[in-house]
């Protein structure tokens, strides 16, 4: 009998890789259920009285109307840009473009929300324009008009990257006989678009749905009156000033309900669904489509043009007001914004670290567990945070450890905790791909050759989660840096982060100072997103030295 | 001797009720024997379970009279060539070797100077330091080769290890295995071309597998 000439390797018994995942998975569903419970608990008015008041059912129709139009407004824009970028796939600047769309994600609301105020706003871009024409701006955007226009800022780029990196999969075979047989717009939609996107367009609708549902720094900037409240701003309003605890469990669980039952209704259909375009961007690559010239040709070039002005505007608007005030005042060694750059680090850096922990242990746990209850918990914790309210998962936390311990004790390391499990569904979808990329034969040489625990990490997966794991703390880091929904309800005013000083300053017409933080925060972020989406990026060898 | 006796397994996704498998087999020690059949008559799936990657329903797989059923593959006196992917290819070829050696490529000197004499004997002296997915099908194979002998592991399990090689490849593949079985290695060879059986093979078995 042959003998094994080697021990063990370290970490190679199975709960290694299920322990940790099972008791974050844990965590996650306590913290969830904890923060309902200890909401109910703490509640002593009349539920059902409540429940028919006309406020509460005012802010639940608005929440669930706006959102209805902002992921229709969101994809009647993006399914013709997509296809208009998919008909082009080569012109100057499209990749910057596929960038910037990219930016929308990890670009926070309040940066966004000041951008946009710039040029849509009373006193911005567009109002000075018609002013010289001798017009006047058609619309306040404080209301439903600017909740709209911001979550679409937001949400058509997102679901145009997905559609185009979609319509780009469509086989190359498939365009080359479309365009042989000379296909035109409308039989070319029938043919490969719309097959190619229908399948993804549940999941779409429903991940614009669940972001703009859950929207909280849009709406508590833009809207937050009586008729334009949501009912995560509702759910802070009621915790933050009015100690309503009945009413933020009762808003919650509606919540809770509405976004987990469309989730449960897309993934019922087995739809899987892309929440992150990929990082790859294909130029030139595919064959000419017959309804790319002529007039369709000029008609896309108008609106691609129209569509990258509407993401740049709001961005070069925070650039051309915030950079010469940030040249005159960041010398100052006193300015808030220094504090406020420092405490966001200090939450943003380990919450992207901790966002990445969590997701490994996560899929390590999915991946040693067989199909069952298990596992469905471990799989479902992590996507929980996307229609969880921030401020629920924050306040099952504030409630729970609260009695024994004042929250500023605890301050930042919360907020950081909150902030991590936020980013999970988004770092999940950036690792979940590449730690599984194994394929059955390797695993079957792996198990052989003995490569197991903390060898296979070493030798199989980290070297091809390098990059991801770095993408993924980029989504993470930057994702928390732009919070501003858990700092709202944790955050001492006196010591804000960088969103809350923003807001602050918003909120105190400090319009020079709001987009010298803006830009600020905006380049910070950039500059993180960039730099590490880019690190690990060389393919290279293990680096085991030998003779 | 490497003795499979009423080897049974049924995969999970068929339906209860419908066929599976009854196994029985010899090979004696330094022997190669080509196991012969139609697709699908479970080839590869007595390989995979004598690997241990299976776990079959009832039966014995012994070797030297010595019970492999509840030793993981890792422990088992075996090394697997697959027709395909058989290497990482974010790896080097060395380290691809190394790690047959030892999974955390704990290696001596000596042991490097092993690998790169066998990346001699394979004609791959200089690529040591090339990235697996730089290598064409005919060298990663001789690669998985080469790794599978210069393991310790008696018996070499090969699952179409030639399969879509050009004739160069397939003959220096051919005399490397030969090698092995000379040096009383044992094989037990699946294949589809005629011409790899008669080279390799001592006997051709096709009375291996039995309804169940």
């Amino acid at each position: 009998m042959h003998a094994a000439t080697h021990n063990s390797p370290p970490l190679a018994h199975r709960n290694w890789q299920l322990a940790p995942g099972l008791v974050f998975s844990g965590l996650i569903l306590l913290l969830t259920g904890g923060g309902l419970l200890a909401l109910f608990l703490r509640a002593d008015s009349d539920l059902a009285a409540l429940w028919q008041s006309a406020y509460l059912q005012g802010v639940i129709r608005f929440t669930v109307w706006q959102a209805t139009l902002s992921v229709l407004g969101s994809l009647l824009i993006a399914i013709p840009v997509a296809r208009a970028l998919v008909r082009h796939p080569s012109f100057p600047g499209r990749s910057g473009l596929l960038r910037l769309m990219e930016m929308s994600l990890v670009m926070p609301s309040i940066v966004a929300v000041s951008g946009l105020v710039a040029v849509y706003g009373r006193n911005g871009w567009l109002a000075e324009l018609l002013q010289w024409a001798g017009a006047e701006l058609p619309w306040n955007l404080y209301g439903l008009t600017g909740i709209l226009l911001a979550h679409i800022f937001f949400n058509a780029p997102l679901a145009a990257r997905i559609m185009v990196q979609t319509l780009e999969r469509v086989p190359a075979n498939q365009r080359r006989v479309a365009s042989q047989l000379g296909l035109g717009s409308w039989q070319l939609w029938r043919v490969l678009d719309w097959p190619a996107l229908r399948p993804v367009l549940p999941g779409l609708a429903a991940l614009v749905f669940s972001l703009c549902f859950t929207s909280f720094a849009i709406v508590v900037t833009l809207g937050g009156g009586p008729g334009a409240t949501t009912i995560e701003v509702a759910i802070y309003q009621a915790l933050r000033f009015e100690f309503d605890f009945n009413r933020a469990a009762l808003l919650a669980c509606v919540q809770l309900l509405i976004c987990g039952g469309l989730w449960w209704l897309v993934f019922r259909q087995n739809r899987h669904q892309a929440m992150l375009p990929d990082q790859s961007l294909s130029v030139g690559a595919h064959a000419r489509r017959p309804d790319s010239t002529g007039w369709r040709r000029s008609a896309d070039q108008a609106l691609i043009g129209l569509f990258a002005l509407f993401l740049a505007l709001p961005v070069l608007a925070i650039a051309w007001r915030g950079i010469p005030w940030l040249a005159g005042e960041l010398v100052d060694s006193e300015l808030a914004l220094w504090g406020a750059t420092l405490r966001s680090l200090a939450i943003a850096l380990p919450a992207g670290m901790l966002a990445v922990v969590l997701t490994l242990a996560l899929l390590a746990a999915t991946n040693a567990l067989k199909p069952g209850l298990p596992r469905s918990l471990a799989s479902v914790s992590g996507y929980l945070p996307l229609i969880v309210p921030p401020i629920v998962l924050g306040t099952g936390l504030f409630l729970l450890i609260q009695p024994r311990l004042g929250i500023q004790d605890y301050g930042l390391a919360v907020v950081a905790l909150i902030n991590s499990l936020m980013a999970l569904p988004f770092t999940l979808q950036v690792l979940r791909g590449p730690f599984q990329a194994n394929s059955g034969s390797t695993l079957r040489i792996a198990d052989q050759l003995d490569i197991r625990g903390w060898y296979r990490w070493r030798w199989l997966q980290w070297p091809r989660l390098k990059r991801p794991v770095t993408l993924a703390l980029g989504y993470g880091t930057t994702l928390s840096l732009g919070d501003f929904g858990v700092i709202a309800l944790f955050g001492s005013p006196a010591q804000p982060t960088l969103p809350m000083l923003l807001h602050q300053q918003l909120g105190s017409y400090q319009i020079a100072p709001a987009t010298g933080t803006a830009c600020w925060l905006l380049g910070l972020i950039t500059a993180i997103f960039v730099l590490l989406s880019r690190l690990g990026r060389t393919p290279g060898t293990s680096g085991v030295n030998h003779a | 001797m490497l003795e499979i006796n009423d080897l049974l397994f049924r995969y999970p996704a068929q339906a209860a009720g419908s066929k599976g498998w009854r196994f029985n087999l010899n090979v004696q020690e330094g022997e190669c024997v080509a196991l012969s059949g139609p697709s699908g008559c479970g080839k590869s799936t007595l390989l995979n379970l004598i690997a241990g990657f299976l776990t079959p329903s009832g039966g014995a797989i012994r070797w030297q009279g010595q019970s492999l059923s509840a030793l993981p593959p890792w422990r088992r006196p075996v090394t697997t060539v697959f027709q395909e992917q058989n290497l990482f290819d974010h790896l080097t070829v060395a380290e691809n070797m190394g790690l047959g050696l030892h999974p955390g490529l704990r290696l001596s000197q000596q042991q490097w100077s092993r690998i790169d004499t066998m990346l001699d004997a394979v004609s791959l002296g200089d690529f040591g330091k090339r990235r697996a997915d730089n290598l064409s099908g005919g060298q990663r194979q001789r690669v998985a080769v080469a790794r599978a002998l210069l393991r310790p592991q008696p018996i070499l399990l090969l699952d179409e290890p030639m399969t879509g090689l050009d004739d160069d490849n397939r003959h220096t593949l051919q005399a490397l295995l030969l090698r092995a079985r000379d040096q009383g290695k044992t094989l037990v060879l699946v294949s589809h071309d005629v011409r790899d059986r008669e080279v390799l093979a001592n006997r051709e078995v096709t009375d291996f597998y039995h309804p169940w």
